[in-house]
């Protein structure tokens, strides 16, 4: 029975709630115009206490050497660079969705693309520390970077794809840094607008830059925007494929693989949204965001997650598929030792096979999908089983290679070296947490061109005409 | 205004005549310098300038209070020929117990810092051990006494200290004095003996050794009439069998017997043959892991297995043995033997007078007097016999002994029956040790000089009669102490030195001090070549020795959660009897079978480990399990009233129930604390039978009670070399003579896919290959010729400054060990006899393609022009990148500050004893000024020695001539006595290394080769004188299959 008014069948709306442009940004400025939440408190205050434990951590590393961690003579990294990789992975995510998805004009990306951003910043500088610590001479550490010296002059070597890092996150870090903060200029100054306090008005104001939303600031605004959309979208790429160089490049069985770029990139792309999930599930609910953040962006996310651990799944058959074909025995012996279940380390191929492979294929439901609490479990499950893969990358390449007396004994971390994992879960919340209280988490200019004003509250307000149906209509036309 | 008068005294108001005269005279005395004309002075000008000398010392030294002390003292009067920098050289000899080993000391700046071999020796041609390689760091060992004692109270000087003791002795009321030493094989030490024995009239001289030879003495007593041991000609032998002697390892002579054996183990590439080894044994010793083919039996077996190949040999059955296998292996010995007569050789490293007999009489009858077995010289290492030490200690016991003065022997650690010994001594009037340290027995003593190390000290040693090695000193004594030959002669009341009388000694017997000089200068003094003489032969105690040799009804196997087993004593190849227990290089030395460090254990058999804790070594899982966690379960052993507990370490080639115990440790706190609490003491274990102490009993082994877990620190997890064969490469004699070209085919099958051996180098990679113009270091190893006695490992780590870092840190695989010696296991776990053993010394292969070099970020490690793989410490900054990215897993990193090089206060606080007794500025003093010490953080490896290249290279500079062979050697290729590593220039055809490399072209491989890393170090493949390989896969098979089934024997 068509209705007499017209009703065009395009998406759901991305903001619902009946919102107006006042009420989106009362939403999304509240809980930094407010008082900090004891919730917000508590967690802050556990955050500080897992960061102190972190700094406690690397500090007895610094003084009495990289001997309080468990690495030995055969098996050279462990939890260190599993973290690094493990968290420059959970950066993708934040960088994917802000500038491809900007390039490619999806709209809902600006409900999570703030908080997103904000991980990435803090999940590269958690992901910066272990490369540097797990250096044993970390004062010398300035030897990596190429300035012009007096020791003859002394270069890098730029061979070295531990070098490659070093610049690939560096710009990673920095273009990511400045995308989100040209983002955040006009959520500032609205902030400042409103500010009450003295202080306030003058701290916004100094981080606003003294924007007045004149038309030719929002002209260079958008411009800037996609300028630095354009160079973050070869970095979503480059900085991971770069990552997994350290390994490729190398002569280890196990590491040396030519499919390591793209699976690498895969997989950051799934624990990034993996992280994000976490995040924003949370954030939504206790900073009252359902509105912003719908059921629609979690879904969208955990068909991304779907997409990318099927990705990862069969990067991870192909692997063992080419160590059976390559015929290298060296090769096939390093891939028995992951799937073999009774070697000391098969356990955790299969943790990893499960959490990343087999897990994720259950958002193929709609309903799982748009399940929260199934949706928040999958999404710790998921970087569990990602952290697992660079583990398993790592130390069971090493921990048996070419000669077999040197094989290893069981490496299992010490506390000093889960401090300091640990260490780094606090530095990333303690950001975020900071984030949340003093930035708005959405991007308020941003959403706002993606809110239907007219549309949503239309029906509501419709004249009995307007609501009624052709026939409806018709039959009471022609009885007049 | 009237003037007012204030008055002082009533003198002054009075103003007497005494007032008046006060007043004017200022001083009321005389003043002191009153009248300083010359004579009659009351203060003399000598006296003024006693008072001007006292107050200015007095400032002086309240003054130098303040002054810090400095520890680096200057060559302010430098002597003319020591030119600071410049290393000294002089000959010596490594003197502990009766062995000795003519050695160059390395002195720099006034402090030996490296021991090498005498190549003027005719008998060790500069071959040392692990133990003469670490015996440098003993000179400086924290816990040597630093000053007499009596009473346990410091003497403060020797003539106070030889008041006390000729009070002592003269007191003793005719009572006999007894020299209580180990085997002294010194001349002028002996004349010293019997000079002081002359003047204590019923007195006499006990010879004692920890580890004794007394079988065998007193077996050729009484079949050669000679209380002596025969030189072994093993170079001369083409079958060498050996009754469980450890004759590379531990037994009289390694060094010379490698030195032999070595002869028939080179492959000549023109005409292949190799002597054949046997081995019977119960135990899987170091020798026995060299063996062609090995054999075990029970402990108690040894008499039977030695009679049972004499009636083999003569034609007869062999009885008394039950299982066929050893008949069997007898009998094909025994045949072997037979073919050989001349060119045939039975050792025994038995301690028992009849096995001894035994194997004198089948090296009669395989014509090995004159030939293999000679008589010309004779072994001096080893002089102790048993029951005079039973004797002695009975004696003691008696109370008749009226003093004992004990010279290098500790009975009260390592006598079978230390108890009676030490109530014996308590017993005594007067105890006197001249020892170097106050272990077990000198903290009984009353009275102890400590004497000097070796290398403070004058002396000789003849370890094989009519070659004498002379002792000269290297250094200034470090404390108050005196040789002990300089005592007795003291207290036998000569007043020379002994540095004078020594000179005089041997001037005499040399016939000018110019000949003397010279000697001292060589170090060595021989008469003439060795001759081989025989002896003639008393067949009479055979009869007796077989009748005798019916194996003792022992009973063993498993029953519950205990078993009864046999237990062998043996001797470690790093500490040996326990005299070298607190040197921290050797007891970090992996031992060559267990490749454990730190501990003793008890070795057991696989078997015997499933059947008692179920642990199944064939079960992958269970093998992984047993090798990834260091804890081992423990054991109680009960052993007649002994009880010992131990943890186990499962090691194929060991009788089924026969377990195996190291002797050596579980020395006493004061011996150091790298001694202290590390392992048992098993010496109370062995038996006496009456004539000689066994080292070897029976007893029962239950799982031990609860308590601490113990961990073994292994350096080697892993046992098997997983049929890689492109790490290892073996090959039987036989098959190797019919095709001699597989090893090269293996090779070339295995570089086909890229261009074959001739192209590999260019179509290997798709970089540029460069040429490498100039000095190409390159190094051979000889797999044949490497015993795994890690003499090597030792002499890198003296050369390199390489740290100790302790058991704790060993446990983590945190080892420092820039070259190590990989043992691999194969055959079948369950049969002892099939059990292989190969060597493959493992060290920084210098490769052309390091990929080590390209992923360091800041270009810390890089290649020289030299083709050497080269480290910067300094630029350093320990990603670790590297040695993850190195294939052969060389490279090692300082977890920790184990050096003290680093500037962060207290990060030492965390480290074991140990490294901090290294760290000690006594200790420090054995660093080699020309390696640097590496702070915590940085990596390291093997250098190729190249601060010794660099030295040789100048030297050729200076004599303006090209670099020889003999310019550089590395510490490696020095130590070996087996000269099984050859290094030098591969650029120069004429080489001593291009020329091994190009004559054994086709036993010629690189390890790792088809990875295309290109290493400048080659092996040759082992050979070995059996049908008989173990390894699964042959070469013949295609690699990767050999590669991916893991053998099923020596999963462990």
């Amino acid at each position: 029975m068509a209705s007499l008014r017209y009703e065009s069948q395009v998406r759901n709306p991305l903001v619902t709630g009946t919102k107006d442009y006042h009420q989106i940004t009362e939403d999304i400025v509240r809980p930094i115009e407010s008082k900090a939440s004891t919730l917000w408190k508590i967690g802050f205050a556990i955050s500080l206490l897992f960061l102190g434990f972190g700094v406690y951590s690397v500090y007895r590393e610094v003084t009495y050497g990289i001997g309080e961690w468990n690495l030995n003579k055969t098996i050279g990294w462990g939890w260190d660079i599993t973290n690094f990789v493990w968290w420059v992975g959970i950066g993708h995510a934040g960088t994917l969705i802000s500038a491809i998805l900007l390039l490619f004009r999806q709209g809902w990306r600006t409900g999570v693309n703030r908080a997103a951003e904000a991980m990435t910043i803090f999940a590269v500088m958690c992901a910066g520390q272990f490369p540097i610590f797990h250096m044993g001479r970390v004062w010398m550490a300035f030897f990596v970077l190429p300035y012009p010296n007096t020791r003859g002059p002394l270069w890098v070597n730029f061979n070295s794809p531990l070098l490659w890092d070093v610049f690939a996150i560096s710009t990673y870090f920095t273009v990511s840094l400045l995308f989100w903060y040209c983002g955040l200029l006009p959520d500032l100054a609205t902030i400042r607008d409103r500010a009450k306090e003295k202080w306030r008005k003058h701290m916004y104001g100094v981080l606003a830059f003294g924007w007045t939303g004149s038309t030719k600031h929002w002209q260079r605004h958008e411009a800037l925007s996609l300028v630095l959309a354009g160079l973050s979208t070869p970095l979503v790429l480059s900085v991971h494929t770069i990552v997994s160089f350290d390994f490729a490049t190398s002569v280890i069985p196990g590491w040396h693989t030519t499919i390591f770029p793209p699976y690498f990139v895969a997989g950051a792309i799934f624990s990034g949204f993996a992280m994000v999930q976490t995040l924003l599930i949370i954030t939504r609910k206790v900073l009252a965001l359902e509105d912003y953040i719908t059921m629609e962006h979690i879904e969208v996310m955990n068909k991304v997650i779907v997409l990318t651990g099927s990705i990862v799944g069969i990067a991870y058959i192909t692997e063992l598929f080419i160590s059976w074909y390559g015929q290298n025995p060296y090769e096939a012996a390093a891939f028995k030792n992951r799937w073999d279940l009774s070697t000391p380390y098969g356990w955790s191929y299969w943790l990893m096979m499960s959490c990343n492979v087999i897990a994720p294929q259950f958002f193929w439901f709609r309903k799982l999908r748009r399940n929260l609490l199934f949706t928040f479990f999958m999404s710790i499950i998921v970087n569990v089983g990602m952290w697992f893969e660079r583990f398993v990358i790592i130390v069971t390449s090493i921990y048996r290679d070419y000669i077999p007396s040197s094989w290893s004994t069981y490496y299992a971390p010490t506390i000093w070296e889960v401090g300091f994992y640990m260490g780094t879960f606090g530095l990333f919340f303690t950001c975020y947490f900071l984030f949340s209280k003093f930035f708005p988490v959405i991007a308020i200019a941003e959403i706002k061109h993606i809110l239907k004003k007219n549309g949503e509250s239309f029906k509501d307000n419709m004249e009995k005409e307007e609501s009624e149906s052709v026939e409806a209509f018709a039959n009471e036309y022609a009885h007049h | 205004m009237e003037q007012k008068k204030y008055w002082q005294s009533f003198g002054e108001l009075n103003n007497s005549a005494a007032h008046q005269k006060n007043v004017q005279d200022e001083f009321k005395e005389d003043l002191p310098f009153e009248g300083l004309d010359v004579q009659g002075a009351t203060t003399p000008r000598r006296d003024f300038l006693k008072y001007v000398g006292f107050s200015t010392a007095a400032a002086a030294i309240a003054a130098s209070c303040e002054t810090p002390v400095k520890k680096a003292i200057p060559f302010i009067n430098r002597p003319a020929d020591v030119i600071p920098g410049v290393a000294e050289y002089y000959a010596t000899t490594y003197i502990a117990g009766g062995d000795a080993i003519p050695v160059i000391a390395k002195v720099r700046d006034g402090r030996p810092i490296k021991l090498e071999g005498n190549e003027l020796a005719s008998w060790t041609k500069g071959g040392t051990t692990a133990q003469v390689q670490s015996s440098v760091l003993e000179l400086y060992d924290t816990a040597r006494v630093r000053f007499p004692f009596a009473d346990k109270k410091e003497v403060t000087t020797f003539e106070a200290f030889d008041k006390m003791v000729a009070g002592a002795l003269s007191g003793l009321g005719g009572a006999p004095v007894v020299i209580l030493s180990s085997t002294i094989n010194s001349p002028s030490g002996r004349q010293v003996i019997s000079e002081f024995l002359a003047k204590y009239p019923g007195s006499r001289h006990v010879q004692y050794d920890g580890v004794s030879y007394s079988g065998m003495l007193q077996a050729n007593e009484a079949t050669y009439g000679k209380r002596a041991i025969p030189d072994y000609q093993f170079g001369n032998a083409k079958v060498i069998v050996s009754l469980g002697a450890d004759f590379l390892g531990t037994w009289l002579s390694p060094v010379e017997f490698q030195r032999g054996y070595t002869k028939g183990r080179k492959i000549d590439p023109a005409n292949p043959s190799m002597s054949k080894h046997f081995q019977f044994e119960s135990m899987l010793s170091m020798t026995g892991a060299n063996a062609d083919e090995r054999f075990t039996h029970k402990p108690s077996e040894t008499a039977a297995v030695a009679a049972g190949l004499l009636a083999a040999v003569n034609g007869q059955a062999v009885t008394n043995l039950k299982s066929d296998k050893l008949k069997k292996g007898i009998e094909t010995v025994a045949k072997e033997l037979a073919a050989n007569k001349g060119a045939a050789l039975v050792v025994s490293g038995s301690n028992d007078v009849n096995v001894q007999i035994l194997v004198n009489a089948i090296n009669e009858a395989v014509g090995a007097n004159g030939t293999t077995v000679s008589w010309g010289t004779t072994n001096l290492t080893r002089a102790g016999i048993d029951s005079d030490m039973a004797t002695f200690v009975n004696e003691l016991n008696a109370g008749s002994i009226g003093a004992v003065i004990v010279i290098d022997a500790n009975p009260a650690y390592n006598y079978y029956d230390a108890k009676k010994f030490t109530d014996g001594l308590k017993k005594t009037k007067v105890t006197i040790a001249l020892t170097e340290k106050n272990d077990e027995t000198t903290q009984l003593c009353k009275y102890h000089l400590p004497t000097h190390n070796f290398l403070e000290s004058w002396g000789d040693a003849e370890p094989k009669s009519g070659f004498i090695s002379l002792v000269q000193p290297t250094i200034a004594p470090l404390f108050k102490t005196r040789q002990w030959q300089e005592s007795l002669l003291k207290w036998s009341g000569n007043t020379s030195s002994f540095a004078e009388y020594h000179k005089n000694f041997w001037t005499a017997r040399l016939g000018g001090s110019d000949t003397f000089l010279k000697a001292l200068q060589d170090g060595v003094i021989e008469a003439g070549t060795a001759t081989t003489g025989t002896a003639a032969f008393n067949s009479a105690p055979v009869v007796a020795a077989v009748a005798a040799a019916v194996p003792a009804a022992v009973k063993t196997g498993v029953s519950g959660k205990s078993a009864d087993v046999e237990v062998l004593l043996y001797q470690k190849v790093s500490v040996g009897d326990g005299r070298h227990a607190n040197n921290p290089w050797l007891q970090e030395m992996p031992d060559p079978i267990t490749r454990e460090t730190w501990d003793n254990y008890v070795m057991m058999s696989p078997a015997l480990g499933k059947a008692l804790f179920g642990i199944d070594l064939d079960d992958a899982k269970q093998s992984d399990t047993y090798e990834a966690f260091p804890v081992k379960p423990s054991v109680t052993l009960k052993a007649g009233a002994q009880t010992i507990t131990l943890p186990i370490l499962l090691i194929p080639g060991m009788e089924e129930n026969t377990v195996a115990i190291a002797l050596g440790y579980g020395r006493a706190a004061e011996v150091g604390k790298a001694a202290a609490n590390v392992g048992q003491n098993a010496f109370p274990l062995a038996t006496f039978n009456g004539t000689t102490v066994l080292l070897q009993t029976a007893g029962q082994v239950t799982e031990a009670a609860v308590g601490a877990p113990h961990k073994i620190a292994t350096t080697q997890t892993h046992s098997s070399y997983e049929g890689r064969h492109e790490v290892i490469k073996e090959i039987t004699l036989n098959s190797y003579k019919k095709n001699p070209h597989q090893i090269i085919e293996a090779r070339a099958k295995e570089l086909e896919p890229w261009g074959g051996l001739e192209h590999y180098e260019k179509d290997g990679t798709i970089y540029p290959v460069f040429d490498k113009p100039g000095i190409k270091w390159g190094m051979s190893i000889d797999m044949n010729s490497c015993y795994g006695c890690g003499a090597c490992v030792v002499a890198c780590t003296a050369e390199n400054n390489v740290a100790v870092v302790g058991k704790p840190e060993v446990l983590r695989a945190h080892d420092m060990h820039w070259l190590r010696i990989d043992r691999y296991f194969t055959g079948d776990i369950k049969d002892p006899e099939s059990i292989q053993t190969v060597f493959q010394p493992m060290l920084c292969q210098h490769c052309d393609n390091a990929p080590c070099e390209n992923v360091c970020p800041v270009a810390a490690t890089n290649h020289s022009s030299e083709g050497l793989n080269q480290m910067t410490y300094n630029r350093c900054i320990g990603t670790r990148y590297c040695a993850n990215n190195c294939p052969y897993k060389v490279r090692r990193f300082n977890w920790a500050d184990y050096t003290g090089a680093d500037s962060f206060k207290h990060n030492q606080d965390e480290l074991n004893d140990v490294v901090l007794m290294m760290n000690d500025d006594l200790t420090r003093m054995v660093l080699n000024p020309d390696v640097t010490v590496r702070s915590r953080g940085v990596i390291e490896k093997c250098s190729f020695c190249v601060q010794r290249l660099q030295d040789g290279k100048l030297k050729a500079k200076k004599a303006n001539r090209p670099l020889t062979d003999s310019d550089v050697k590395t510490a490696c290729q020095q130590a070996c006595a087996a000269d099984a590593i050859v290094f030098g220039n591969v650029n120069n055809s004429q080489s001593e290394v291009s020329r091994t490399r190009k004559e054994n072209e086709l036993r010629l491989f690189y390890s790792l080769e088809q990875i295309h890393v290109m290493p400048n170090v080659n092996y040759l493949a082992k050979v070995r004188n059996t049908d008989r390989l173990n390894a699964a896969h042959g070469h013949e098979e295609a690699a990767p299959a050999a590669a991916e089934g893991a053998e099923h024997g020596a999963h462990h």
